[in-house]
């Protein structure tokens, strides 16, 4: 959807920046409008509450959406991306639902001008139909976006695709996830299921080189595109399609779950050895979750085992099976602020075997058996909730590597948010997960106008 | 002849007097078990839609506005909550469920529908604000009668005027509050928070009852921060009581699907 090439998508992030915000002003003038059913005017008359999307029958479609401006400046000088942004960009959202009956249609897309990738760009996050099919059955068919699990921003049997080009370049937390063309079947009874079949498969929106460089084995260095890694894509329908499967209650406020995942990987971890291509290979996953309060917390135990092609080990061109444990733990630790703690470890089977059979010039690279990983979030909420300071921080003591994520969201009213932070890695050794995108590392600015 | 005249005279004067629904209440912990009843748990359940103005010290305005739905699970004791926001934009499709239980924390669901996440909360501070009002999540819920000690210091032609000191001072952010209770509703109608020094800091004033299904029933309530002049207004409307909510619905398919045929208004 490239409309042209050239400068003038540079400066509209930061353009809209300065915009927006009078934009919001203006408008907050006009709210006085009685037609306004939300409107100042409207307070006092009992005939002004609206049409409220859950407790009226609504008539025809709600729209709703968003402007937003934003702008993520690199702090290094990246010597593989020719770049200073690793975001600049001008996004409306725009929703549409419409109720019938027991059913609801939703259509929401994105459109935004990119200053980084130069062109105007388009993304359809849902489009689908969700409702009720009897008493004890609830469905959603078509483009939604699927979550499940209970890690913090860590995900173990949570398949459906992330998108951590958003997620690192400095867009906002729903951009983690990305979109999955799906049917699910949700049944509710002693046990609840939820079965979700995606006709073809819906890999992450991984890093190709485009905007974020990364560390090429291959290469033994940190890389960029040209070329973009291309992988062997799993895209035919019905033949490439996944599964995924959870089965969970709620017992006395303990939330048990049961997962199950047959699909491919999310990433392209694997490498066609004749074409020398990158490939999705099979991935099936089994798992468990319990969550529950602990003293004056919130604690969660998670498990998955990933069981791909290469059981033996042996083939250095699939990942191995692997372990993926997790535990957290959530308190307030004095009022308006929360600390939440997370342990994480990705256990690699058959380890001495990748080992052996890695060509010995990529062996450093390797992955350790054991990947620890430690998060730690502390949110701190003021001037009643309209601003909130965040800070998530993963380390790894095993790849001697880290990830800060500071955050602070202010609430200007109820049109306007402005957020300020930062995407900062750094770490020992150029091949770990988060060193590799050090020269990543920026500083965002995001506005971000309501209607 | 004369008994006859005093007879009638008793039956007109009766008549006539302003009616008492409830004899005078002497004891300070049967006083605010009522208020608790009354303010907290008509009904067996209920449905409201509510609306919140939150105004700043610098006059600049917040609107919330959601569709809230009750069970009780034992009236003066554990509760269901769900609470489904409808506006503003970016707060649509919010849902919070609350399993609220008195003598331990509360168990607390919120869903956020843009990343379809569940989040689970931990306990905490009730006595914070609630979706960025100057209202307490304390206030929307009800704070534990047990948690004070209260005292009957005045019993007026309309009120009683009840005392109450924390049992654990450190836990909250007040000295006292006193509450002026409608001796005929029961209805909590004001609230003072006071400092050690004695200086009120924060008022909850009930500016409008209605009798719904038989339940008065406060409709407009306003909560002032008198140290900043901030205050928010809480409209409660198209209240219905005794709706027959099944015990189901309190679950996390409600989070994700929110029960439209329990949520419309009549």
């Amino acid at each position: 959807m490239r409309i042209s090439h050239g400068q003038w998508a540079r400066h509209l992030g930061l353009a809209a920046l300065l915009a927006l915000p009078a934009m919001a002003y203006a408008q907050s003038d006009d709210a006085a409008a009685p037609a306004d059913p939300w409107g100042e005017e409207a307070w006092d008359e009992e005939a002004d509450w609206g049409e409220d999307p859950w407790a009226t029958e609504s008539s025809g479609w709600q729209l709703y959406g968003f402007l937003e401006g934003a702008t993520a400046a690199r702090i290094h000088n990246d010597p593989a991306v020719n770049e200073d942004y690793t975001l600049n960009e001008l996004r409306g959202q725009l929703e549409a639902e419409r109720v019938l009956g027991e059913q609801t249609l939703r259509v929401k897309g994105d459109l935004w001008a990119d200053g980084v990738e130069d062109g105007l760009r388009g993304d359809l996050r849902e489009a689908n139909l969700s409702g009720r099919l009897s008493e004890r059955i609830d469905y959603e068919i078509g483009r939604q976006i699927l979550t499940w699990g209970t890690g913090d921003l860590v995900f173990l049997n949570d398949l459906f695709p992330k998108d951590y080009v958003s997620f690192f370049s400095g867009r906002d937390d729903e951009y983690l996830k990305a979109p999955v063309d799906a049917l699910k079947l949700s049944f509710f009874g002693d046990v609840n299921l939820d079965l979700v079949w995606l006709p073809r498969a819906n890999p992450n929106r991984f890093i190709t080189g485009e905007r974020l460089s990364y560390f090429s084995a291959e290469a033994g260095r940190r890389v960029a595109a040209p070329p973009e890694i291309d992988p062997d894509d799993r895209d035919d329908w019905l033949d490439d399609s996944e599964w995924a499967m959870r089965l969970y209650q709620t017992i006395r406020g303990t939330e048990y779950a049961a997962y199950a995942f047959h699909g491919f990987d999310k990433q392209p971890s694997g490498l066609d050895p004749v074409s020398n291509r990158p490939l999705f290979p099979r991935l099936s996953s089994l798992g468990a979750s319990i969550r529950r309060p602990i003293g004056a917390g919130v604690g969660n135990l998670e498990a998955a085992y990933y069981h791909g092609q290469d059981s033996a080990g042996t083939d250095p061109n699939r990942p191995n099976d692997q372990w993926r444990l997790l535990a957290g733990f959530e308190h307030e630790a004095a009022t308006d602020l929360t600390l939440g703690w997370q342990y994480y470890l990705e256990w690699t089977q058959d380890h001495d075997a990748l080992i052996a059979n890695t060509p010995s010039a990529q062996r450093p690279f390797a992955v350790d058996e054991y990947r620890h990983l430690l998060t730690n979030r502390i949110t701190y909420q003021m001037l009643r909730q309209d601003l909130t300071l965040t800070l998530m921080t993963f380390y790894s003591p095993s790849d001697q590597d880290y990830y800060l994520r500071p955050r602070a969201q202010y609430r200007f009213n109820d049109r306007l948010i402005g957020t300020l932070g930062g995407n900062l890695f750094g770490g020992e050794d150029d091949w770990t997960f988060h060193t590799q995108l050090e020269d990543n590392s920026n500083l965002y600015a995001r506005i971000r106008y309501n209607f | 002849m004369k008994t006859i005249r005093q007879m009638l005279l008793a039956v007109l004067l009766t008549a006539l007097l302003p009616p008492m629904a409830f004899a005078q209440l002497t004891d300070a912990s049967e006083i605010v078990g009522k208020a608790n009843i009354a303010a907290y748990y008509a009904g067996d359940d209920g449905r409201s839609a509510a609306r919140m103005l939150i105004m700043d010290a610098n006059g600049n305005r917040q609107q919330r506005q959601f569709t809230l739905l009750r069970q009780d699970v034992e009236d003066g004791g554990d509760q269901r909550y769900l609470v489904v926001f409808s506006r503003p934009a970016d707060i649509r499709g919010t849902v919070f469920r609350v399993e609220k239980q008195v003598g331990r924390d509360d168990d607390r669901w919120l869903y956020l529908p843009a990343l379809d996440l569940v989040k689970r909360i931990a306990a905490g501070d009730k006595r914070t604000s609630f979706v960025g009002s100057h209202f307490f999540y304390e206030d929307i819920s009800g704070r534990a009668l047990e948690e004070d000690n209260h005292t009957l210091i005045e019993t007026t032609d309309e009120h009683y005027l009840i005392e109450s000191t924390p049992k654990d001072p450190d836990t909250v952010e007040f000295a006292s509050f006193r509450t002026w209770i409608d001796r005929e509703t029961m209805l909590p109608m004001r609230s003072e928070y006071a400092r050690a020094s004695g200086e009120v800091y924060r008022r909850m004033e009930v500016t409008e009852v209605e009798t719904i299904d038989g339940y008065p029933t406060g409709t407009e309530v306003r909560m002032a921060d008198l140290d900043s002049g901030g205050y928010t207004i809480t409209q409660f409307r198209f209240s219905e009581y005794d709706i027959g909510l099944p015990d189901r619905i309190f679950s996390e398919r409600s989070l994700r699907n929110p029960p439209r045929e329990w949520l419309q208004r009549n």
